[in-house]
């Protein structure tokens, strides 16, 4: 009996360690290059206009996370090789012309985002 | 085993129908706007006319089942809620029968052991089952109102900010989604599982489960996977309220497999079992106050009779009686 509660803690202290160095590897592995010549080339959207009506929080949503784990990294290669900052500012860059560019259609639709809990909405700013 | 299989094809080519015709005739018109429609209309009617043609029927008996004590002398307690003396009572009996199903929460089950030895237990889980899975439907339905007006009252938002309020996905993950699609796994599962159950289930038990099922599974790929576009869907449904005959939009396939699977269950419902949603405020046995000690109860359909006293009937044969050594009351 207590051969194996020893047998059990020894187990768990191992996955422990495993778990932690594992995350540490993750951690050191991020190298801070620079984030290369990303910017905002405002003629065109990175998806076409019918894809991004249906699919843009899925496309923010993935901007969010890997923008969170790789930061001035995170950059978007559009299908005909232009590059984007994955940031919400680029996307205001341009769509920010139109303050409600956001809300008529989520107003219409009855959808609240939350992006506003963290982020200052384009109605809030003067 | 055909009548689980000949249900599920059965949904299976329901659902094959619409993605067709919209995908390669594009006839989204006829299933955007004039299925709908003519769904609406069936259900509407269909339900009035199942439910007057109840309404119609003379009950010719006060037949309320009850588990409680009734209203009796002063000093013998009665059961307000088992026993319901007075029409209020019957209503609220009624109405936590459709919102908490209080008679299936007494399920038990029967099991056979060696011995022999009949055992009874209590069996909850149809009830928790049956529980979930209505109750998810519910908010489901009020969920959809987000398509129905221009702004939903504030308590359906309030529902939809709690049913999402996990945040695991975006478009934000809702309980009641995932709570139905158990529900409805343990529900089939049970029809399957048990013999005893699987012989009496029929085709029309399981044809319900797998339309609902499909109907929330497109529902839910709409929503999580292949994605539609929201605003023609809002326009077509604010454009299908107002009785209007305006050509949707450009939508996504998903979307009419989902909204013809509605109107077929809409188209069904009248018809079948799940009238019971209707039924269940007209069943005698529920709706009926358990008084037949205080007011008589008088049967419809009885015929104005013809009754005779004992007095008259004495009256008549008195000498005869009387001849015969009967004893006769007066003299």
């Amino acid at each position: 009996m207590r051969k194996k509660n020893i047998l059990i803690i020894g187990l768990l202290a191992a996955l422990l360690v495993v778990l932690v160095s594992s995350f540490r590897a993750g951690a050191e592995s991020e190298s801070p290059a620079e984030a290369d010549a990303a910017r905002v080339d405002s003629s065109a959207c990175v998806y076409p206009k019918e894809y991004m009506q249906t699919h843009h929080m899925q496309v923010l949503e993935d901007w969010k996370n890997t923008a969170a784990h790789e930061g001035p990294d995170a950059v978007h290669e559009t299908a005909d090789g232009r590059k984007f900052q994955k940031n919400l500012s680029t996307c205001l860059a341009c769509h920010g012309s139109n303050r409600y560019f956001c809300f008529s259609c989520h107003a219409y639709a009855n959808v609240t985002p939350n992006c506003w809990n963290c982020h200052i909405s384009p109605l809030d700013t003067p | 085993m055909k009548k689980v299989f000949m249900p599920l094809i059965m949904v299976a080519l329901l659902a094959l129908i619409p993605y067709v015709a919209v995908t390669y005739a594009n006839m989204s018109y006829l299933f955007g706007v004039i299925i709908p429609y003519a769904a609406a209309f069936i259900f509407i009617a269909g339900f009035l006319w199942r439910l007057f043609d109840w309404l119609r029927r003379p009950v010719p008996f006060p037949i309320v089942t009850t588990c409680g004590q009734e209203k009796s002398l002063d000093w013998v307690k009665q059961n307000h809620l088992e026993s319901p003396s007075t029409r209020f009572g019957a209503a609220v009996r009624v109405l936590t029968e459709v919102l908490f199903f209080r008679s299936l929460f007494r399920n038990t089950k029967a099991e056979l052991h060696t011995g022999p030895e009949l055992v009874y237990a209590s069996s909850k889980w149809l009830w928790m089952g049956g529980l979930a899975f209505h109750w998810s439907l519910l908010i489901i339905g009020l969920r959809h109102a987000r398509f129905f007006f221009i702004e939903p009252p504030a308590f359906i938002t309030a529902i939809e900010h709690a049913d999402s309020f996990l945040e695991l996905t975006l478009p934000a993950f809702f309980m009641t989604d995932a709570i139905v699609l158990v529900a409805l796994t343990f529900l089939v599962a049970r029809r399957i599982r048990d013999a005893k159950l699987r012989i009496i289930s029929l085709q029309t038990d399981f044809f319900p489960l797998f339309l609902i099922g499909g109907i929330v599974l497109a529902g839910m790929g709409m929503r999580y996977l292949e994605k539609v576009d929201i605003l023609s869907i809002k326009a077509l449904m604010m454009g299908l309220v107002s009785f209007s005959f305006d050509a949707p939009g450009e939508i996504g396939a998903l979307f009419f497999v989902h909204l013809f699977l509605v109107s077929m269950l809409a188209i069904y419902f009248p018809f079948s079992k799940l009238m019971h949603m209707g039924a269940i405020f007209l069943s005698p046995t529920r709706n009926l106050p358990n008084n037949s000690r205080e007011k008589l109860h008088k049967n419809p359909w009885n015929k104005p009779g013809k009754f005779r006293t004992y007095a008259e009937y004495e009256e008549e044969f008195r000498e005869k009686m009387k001849k015969a050594g009967l004893p006769v009351e007066k003299d």
